[in-house]
């Protein structure tokens, strides 16, 4: 954390915003009539830019410390933190603050859900012309995360990061059971189809002493479905999702990847039924040398192993592709937007964006490629060594009704989990899984 | 919602008619009424005193261990191996560090300015209506009687939709009237008090008329004085539903500058992770102004719940 | 009548004897009872024959398709029957440990202050305070209850992430927080027997358990049919507590019908859908009235 006094607060510090909220309230106490307008968001100090993030733990520590770092790029202008509680809370609470006219300037939200917040119109668009008066060009992010961004040609999300779904290893029992190259990374030919990343597993336990690769999923809304969508679009198969359905999908190539999930977490090779914070100690204990995880959890396993290594999440199927979200900035929707306050904002974000490496330090792919590019950045490991995930990085299908902490991905998740812990044959859940999908089809899109 | 909601409805209160029970917690008849009901055998006595005791603990249990969290450092707060007696002693850094944060003074805020305005709306709204279908005859007032008692069957989950969607028609959400107004409409309020004005002898309001006043003076000169303590009793009652109210503040407030202490504190994360005594603290922050109210004023709290709660029966 | 001071007042306006002062005294309520209950409920009804939804879209007649998508809708039952398990299983016990409770305070034993504060302060205390605290009781490694099992040698329990526990931890937090308001309903009942009933079965000899059996809980009939009734009307309404707790999970299997409604409309952006499952409780909430009045009325009888 850097000493400096910072310009960063939760709402409710100001004495100002307490005397507002004062005065509002005795109005109220008054008379109705006169209140419509008192209190709102919008009554807060011009020099503000109110962000919403769900940012907390390493991550909100982080965004601070980034906040500091931007502060001389905006000078005037001070970023007041809210963070709320992560997944479907924050994204319902974000659409109704959107839908009311009165949300934040700018809120963090998952790239994925934006198939179900622009064409709603709750966002607003960025404008870019703006964006590269201060410094944030297009050509800035790589293609397969800017394409997510658009919308009828409108750009209404400007990436932060990509986050995706790796493994870790310990490079001791790696090394030991001969899965890493010359240079230290880990051999992905070793991992490159079902049977041998299954023996990879077993090397790795006989390695570790202990068992092999950890994955938590038990009761988890998304881990199931994180790891199912990288591998199924590994195969190449299609994943298309027309309004109104059927879901044109590919139930062979489903059913295949499920039983190689099935038999991954066998109960012997590898831990069987764990969860997702008893994963990540399974693995941080030293019980298996490998996990399959988000790599937003470096910090957690740097605190237990500081030689921890990772690497992009291994191509199973056949054809690279790795499953990957990304935190990016939006604008809620206002019906009468202050053109100096989006002036601000743009130019706020434009300032974040750029103290990107500080946010690299917890593991994320900063989406600025001039921050990746740096040296500083190449210096970071095991950072370095899946920042080219970003290239194949696959994102949820694009619907209304999926992404990050959506309901969507918690009903992918409880089938699978099915499969994974209660034996549900693998094409049975593969048909169940897509009976699901069809019943989110035919619900009408709220666009 | 079990405990916010108030538990009130007409139906049974209407077949258990009966004189308002108030508990007299004041009578001094401590050792008397201990021989009437378990008599002079003193095994009785200690066994009743054990489970009592037994219960009391249960009770005090989970809110003590808060307490102790709330003191702990974060350190002693996260460790297991000592869950008990925390290692370095005491700290007060908890709740100094969420006050200074300064939401939650301004979430208390905001509850007790919402919280004070839907009582007094409340009250005064549903005592003057109440007045009116007492004391008064205008066209239509059966009906509307009728219909404000059948109200009462509504459960105000059910109008969260409309209410959301009638606050976006009026541009009010995110604003304090979008919280209060919805929650001023009380017609099992209005049922209590047209009962105990109905339960008010007449010779008064006579007397006041031959002098020459007119409905608002006997309202608000006769009426409303004698009614002091069943007043008090609704509004120590409305204040308790409004203060705790979750479902509606939740969804009518996104802004977290206009946020209720219960909302709040629940939706508004800490940046830098979950900090057990820290949360811990901020809750106990939260519970203390009506904890302290019902020490101070435990025998009015009492009697609102016991007379107002059953819906005025 | 014929005193001068029975004459009308000089003051009052034509308008005001056109308006009758009655009308005028119920005009706030019934001003905010028409925009806040009447309106409403007519805006749900309609919006449940739409296809409103939190988008910008403008809404457009669907007649009953939303009524036919909810009775085929298995989560929408699901979501009842979890309301009405958790009605069942709250109910019994806020009902029968407010009346131990309300008994043993009763006895007057020493140190009454102290017992009502105890059992009835947790009612008072805001639902984010007590998700927050049974949060951090029910939290699997350092919580207070696993640590308790650990002392007495049984083994921990994933209170909120098991899912055969967690409708009983939900049912557990609700008894905790919410018993002292019956509580206080039966200590008030209690203290409204008369004494002479309690000496003339001294008189008779009776000891404790007799004078409870044959006095106290004959007594106490008619309340326990109240508080009963109100209880099972306040348990179908649970939300916050479960929301906030668990989000309904883990699964699901916890969400009640309520949770459900503010799901289907605000996170699935669905408003007319979700009018229309909140009439479908409506409906349960007054059949359940229905049945309650029509219990009570026997019983009168």
């Amino acid at each position: 954390m850097t000493g400096t006094p910072a310009p960063v607060g939760p709402p409710g510090l100001t004495r100002r915003r307490a005397l507002t909220a004062a005065l509002a309230s005795g109005a109220a106490v008054l008379g109705a009539g006169t209140l419509s307008g008192c209190g709102s968001a919008q009554a807060a100090d011009a020099s503000t830019v109110r962000l919403w993030d769900l940012f907390s733990g390493a991550d909100g520590g982080l965004l601070n410390d980034m906040v500091r770092a931007a502060a001389p790029d905006m000078p005037g202008t001070h970023i007041e933190r809210t963070v709320l509680e992560w997944g479907t809370p924050y994204y319902t609470k974000l659409a109704m603050a959107s839908v009311g006219g009165r949300g934040p300037d700018v809120a963090v939200s998952h790239m994925s859900r934006l198939a179900g917040y622009a064409p709603t119109g709750l966002l607003d668009p960025w404008d870019l012309d703006l964006l590269a008066e201060y410094g944030i060009r297009r050509e800035d992010f790589t293609d397969a995360v800017w394409a997510r961004t658009q919308y009828r040609g409108h750009t209404y999300a400007v990436p932060l990061d990509t986050h995706p779904f790796i493994v870790f290893f310990h490079p001791g029992p790696a090394a030991k059971a001969g899965l890493l190259t010359k240079d230290g990374t880990l051999d992905a030919e070793a991992f490159s189809s079902p049977d041998r990343f299954l023996a990879a597993g077993k090397e790795l336990a006989r390695a570790s002493g202990k068992q092999g690769i950890a994955f938590g999923y038990v009761t988890d809304t998304a881990q199931g479905w994180r790891l199912f969508y990288g591998l199924y679009k590994q195969t190449g198969g299609a994943f298309e999702l027309p309004e109104g359905g059927p879901a044109k999908v590919d139930v062979d190539r489903m059913t295949e990847v499920i039983a190689f999930m099935a038999k991954l977490v066998d109960g012997k090779v590898n831990p069987g039924r764990l969860d997702y914070a008893a994963a990540i100690a399974a693995f941080a204990n030293r019980q298996t040398a490998m996990i399959l995880s988000g790599e937003w959890e470096l910090g957690t396993y740097r605190a237990a192993d500081p030689k921890v290594s990772a690497a992009p999440f291994p191509t199973v199927f056949g054809t690279p592709a790795i499953y990957a979200d990304s935190h990016s900035f939006v604008l809620p929707h206002h019906p009468d937007p202050d053109p100096e306050r989006r002036r601000r904002t743009h130019r706020a974000v434009a300032a974040l964006l750029k103290a990107g490496q500080i946010w690299a330090t917890a593991g994320h792919i900063p989406a600025y490629g001039p921050v990746t590019r740096t040296a500083a950045y190449h210096r970071l490991e095991p950072q370095s060594h899946y920042a080219q995930a970003q290239n194949h990085v696959v994102l949820d299908p694009t619907a209304w009704f999926a992404g990050a902490g959506s309901d969507f991905q918690n009903a992918m998740s409880q089938v699978l989990q099915q499969a994974l812990l209660d034996g549900l044959a693998p094409d049975r859940a593969a048909r169940a899984m897509v009976r699901r999908l069809n019943t989110f089809l035919s619900k009408p899109s709220p666009a | 919602m079990t405990s916010t909601e108030l538990h009130v409805n007409t139906a049974p209160a209407a077949q258990a008619a009966g004189p308002i029970r108030e508990l007299n917690i004041t009578r001094r008849a401590r050792g008397g009424r201990t021989n009437l009901t378990l008599g002079e055998n003193r095994v009785s006595r200690v066994l009743a005193l054990g489970a009592l005791a037994v219960l009391a603990l249960v009770w005090v249990l989970p809110a003590s261990w808060a307490l102790l969290t709330a003191f702990k450092s974060e350190a002693d707060a996260s460790d297991p191996a000592h869950w008990f007696w925390p290692r370095h002693g005491f700290t007060l850094h908890g709740f100094s560090t969420v006050w200074e944060r300064g939401d939650l003074p301004l979430w208390m805020l905001n509850s007790l300015l919402i919280s004070a305005a839907v009582t007094v709306i409340t009250v005064l709204v549903s005592a003057m209506a109440g007045y009116a279908f007492s004391r008064t005859r205008f066209p239509g007032r059966r009906p509307l009687f009728v219909l404000t008692v059948a109200a009462v069957l509504v459960p105000p989950q059910i109008l969260i939709v409309p209410w959301f969607q009638q606050m976006l028609t009026l541009h009010l959400l995110d604003t304090y009237a979008a919280v209060i107004l919805p929650q001023t409409v009380a017609p099992v309020m209005v049922f209590i008090l047209k009962k105990h004005f109905d339960s008010l002898p007449g010779e008064l309001e006579e007397a006041a008329r031959i002098d020459g006043a007119g409905h608002w003076r006997i309202f608000w000169s006769v009426l409303l004085p004698l009614s002091r303590p069943m007043l008090a009793a609704v509004g120590i009652f409305v204040f308790i539903g409004a203060w705790n109210n979750f479902l509606w503040p939740f969804v009518s407030t996104s802004d977290p500058a206009l946020m209720t202490l219960p909302v709040g504190i629940t939706s508004v994360k800490d940046a830098y992770g979950i900090q057990y005594a820290q949360t811990m603290a901020s809750a106990v922050l939260a519970a203390l102004p009506l904890v302290v109210v019902f020490v101070f004023f435990q025998r009015h709290i009492v009697k609102s719940v016991a007379t107002t709660g059953l819906g005025g029966q | 009548m014929s005193s001068p001071h029975a004459a009308p007042r000089p003051g009052a306006t034509p308008v005001r004897r056109a308006v009758p002062p009655g009308l005028l005294f119920a005009l706030p309520f019934l001003v905010l009872f028409a925009v806040f209950m009447v309106w409403p409920l007519v805006q749900g009804l309609w919006m449940s024959l739409t296809d409103a939804s939190l988008s910008a879209h403008d809404p457009s007649f669907v007649g009953f398709d939303n009524f036919t998508e909810a009775f085929q809708d298995a989560e929408m039952w699901r979501a009842l029957g979890h309301t009405v398990l958790f009605t069942l299983i709250s109910t019994v016990p806020l009902v029968l440990v407010a009346l131990v409770m309300a008994l043993l305070v009763h006895t007057g034993l020493p140190g009454q202050w102290v017992w009502r504060l105890a059992f009835f302060a947790p009612y008072l205390l805001p639902v984010g305070v007590v998700s927050l605290l049974w949060m951090w009781l029910y939290q699997p490694d350092l919580g207070l209850y696993n640590h308790l099992l650990d002392v007495v040698g049984l083994g921990q329990v994933a209170w909120l992430s098991d899912e055969s526990v967690a409708m009983w931890a939900m049912a557990l937090t609700t008894l905790w927080w919410t018993v002292g308001f019956n509580f206080l309903l039966y200590l008030a009942a209690l203290q409204a027997v008369p004494d002479h009933l309690y000496e003339a079965a001294a008189l008779d000899g009776a000891g404790a358990w007799r004078r409870l059996w044959s006095i106290t809980l004959p007594q106490l009939s008619r309340i326990t049919m109240v508080i009963t009734v109100l209880q099972i009307l306040a348990s179908l309404k649970v939300f916050d507590q479960i929301y906030l707790l668990t989000k309904g999970g883990p699964n699901g299997s916890t969400r009640p019908v309520v949770e459900y409604v503010y799901d289907v409309g605000f996170t699935g952006y669905r408003l007319g859908y979700a009018s229309a499952i909140s009439y479908v409780f409506f409906a349960l909430v007054l059949i359940a009235s229905a049945a309650q009045y029509a219990a009570l009325r026997r019983r009168e009888k």
